[in-house]
């Protein structure tokens, strides 16, 4: 019995380590700029070949970030569909895949029309579940 | 007695620690959203700001009209963005026609190329390419002259590419070089492509190769007689069907159109399947060409798609953004 309640608490403070996610600082002026962008079906499929070029091997189809991918990086792939991505501002997810860090990489050589990166920020928010 | 006491210990030591742990990670959290990260916002305020939204320039090109700078053996009218390198790994097999032979080509000797290409301004590629066929290299150039709109006021797009070829064997016997100018060759293409929709484009690509030096043979007078024109022309025609986010069916037909005075060169049919990722794109593929230099298959292509002799081939490219 203790042996059994030894196993749980050591695997429980093994995935309070696991689970501390590092912050990740925008600037205030690039969180709080607005999506010059409009939403609409031209913007989503373009937003959606994006993903599926981009991003779709690491954060998987779906956004849950499962992608074929996820298990050789050294951190966990952001689950796009949850409510605490979903609230973050459009800037501030732009600014993320604009500059990237550590497993994340820069998106603005490889995108480097503006007008792509909202589009895509477009398609992340039809992913919240 | 003592050993239920020390595990009890190591119990409450873990349980505090990981309480501490959790408590630690949610007070670091608030501490964030409070003082440093602004990431997380409320739907209702993410919107809502006064900091004005940068200029997004409207693209008004039609992007992605093929998927990248080949389809099989041809040049697609597409240069990549400025500042894109991309290495190219090239590879034909046998043709098919000898069967279990040389298991379909397979064992067959196989044609090899591995090239470079740059953009550093917008619009201009400039690569460099090498091919273990004949121990040849080229420098090739590839402009965007025209690009089709989105709102079909210039309705395709129009791409200038040549190469200048070297045969770089040692002189000798049999390959005939009198001076440095004869290892030359060149291959000149005008590219009109449109793209008809999301999964559907066609390119036309009128061409020119031009050899400096050719072979020919003595007739029975003793005089030199050419076996093929140093300029020969071809229309290649190519066309994408987008089968899925990342896949595609990719076809060729290449017509010569020049009549030599011998070993007139044959048609080219060629299909396979693109794959393309963030960063590479593959193609895999059947068809008659079985060289990797343009102007060799303009000239030289001997395999014959009526009696079935194609060759299995692919193509790898990797692509960097600087």
């Amino acid at each position: 019995m203790a042996t059994s309640v030894l196993t749980v608490s050591m695997a429980s403070f093994a995935f309070t380590l696991v689970q501390q996610t590092k912050p990740w600082p925008v600037p205030d002026k690039n969180a709080k700029t607005t999506n010059p962008v409009k939403s609409d079906k031209e913007s989503l499929a373009a937003g959606k070949s994006l993903w599926n070029l981009h991003c779709a091997s690491c954060h998987g189809k779906t956004g849950l970030g499962d992608g074929s991918k996820a298990a050789q990086l050294k951190t966990q792939p952001q689950d796009m569909t949850k409510a605490s991505l979903q609230a973050q501002s459009d800037g501030s997810l732009y600014y993320k895949i604009s500059e990237g860090r550590d497993d994340m990489p820069s998106f603005k050589k490889k995108i480097p029309d503006s007008e792509d990166i909202w589009n895509l920020v477009n398609f992340i928010r039809t992913l919240k579940k | 007695m003592a050993n239920t006491r020390i595990i009890r210990a190591c119990m409450v030591v873990v349980f505090c620690v990981s309480a501490g742990n959790l408590m630690a990670q949610s007070l670091s959290v608030k501490d964030t959203l409070a003082k440093k990260d602004t990431t997380v916002k409320r739907p209702s305020i993410a919107q809502d700001t006064t900091t004005a939204a940068p200029v997004v320039k409207k693209k008004s090109f039609t992007k992605n009209t093929f998927d990248g700078n080949y389809i099989i053996d041809n040049q697609t009218v597409m240069v990549p963005i400025k500042g894109t390198l991309e290495f190219d790994i090239q590879h034909r097999f046998g043709a098919v026609d000898h069967g279990f032979k040389d298991l379909f080509g397979l064992f067959a000797s196989a044609t090899m190329k591995l090239g470079f290409s740059y953009t550093p301004v917008n619009n201009l590629q400039v690569g460099f390419d090498a091919t273990n066929e004949k121990m040849e290299v080229d420098w090739n150039l590839k402009y965007a002259l025209l690009k089709q709109t989105r709102d079909n006021t210039l309705p395709f797009s129009v791409t200038l590419y040549g190469n200048a070829m070297m045969d770089t064997r040692a002189k000798d016997n049999t390959t005939l070089f009198v001076s440095t100018s004869d290892r030359f060759s060149y291959f000149y293409q005008l590219i009109v492509a449109r793209k008809f929709s999301e999964n559907f484009s066609l390119q036309i690509a009128p061409s020119l190769a031009h050899f400096n030096n050719l072979p020919g043979y003595l007739d029975a007078a003793g005089t030199v007689q050419q076996i093929y024109k140093n300029d020969n022309f071809l229309i290649a025609t190519s066309a994408r069907y987008k089968i899925s986010e990342g896949s595609s069916i990719i076809v060729n037909y290449d017509q010569p159109i020049t009549q030599n005075p011998a070993n007139n060169p044959r048609p080219d049919i060629s299909f396979g399947i693109e794959m393309r990722t963030s960063g590479h794109d593959f193609e895999i593929f059947f068809g008659n060409y079985s060289s990797l230099m343009p102007q060799n298959n303009v000239l030289f292509n001997q395999n014959n798609f009526r009696t079935g002799q194609f060759v299995l081939g692919f193509n790898i490219s990797r692509l960097w953004n600087f």
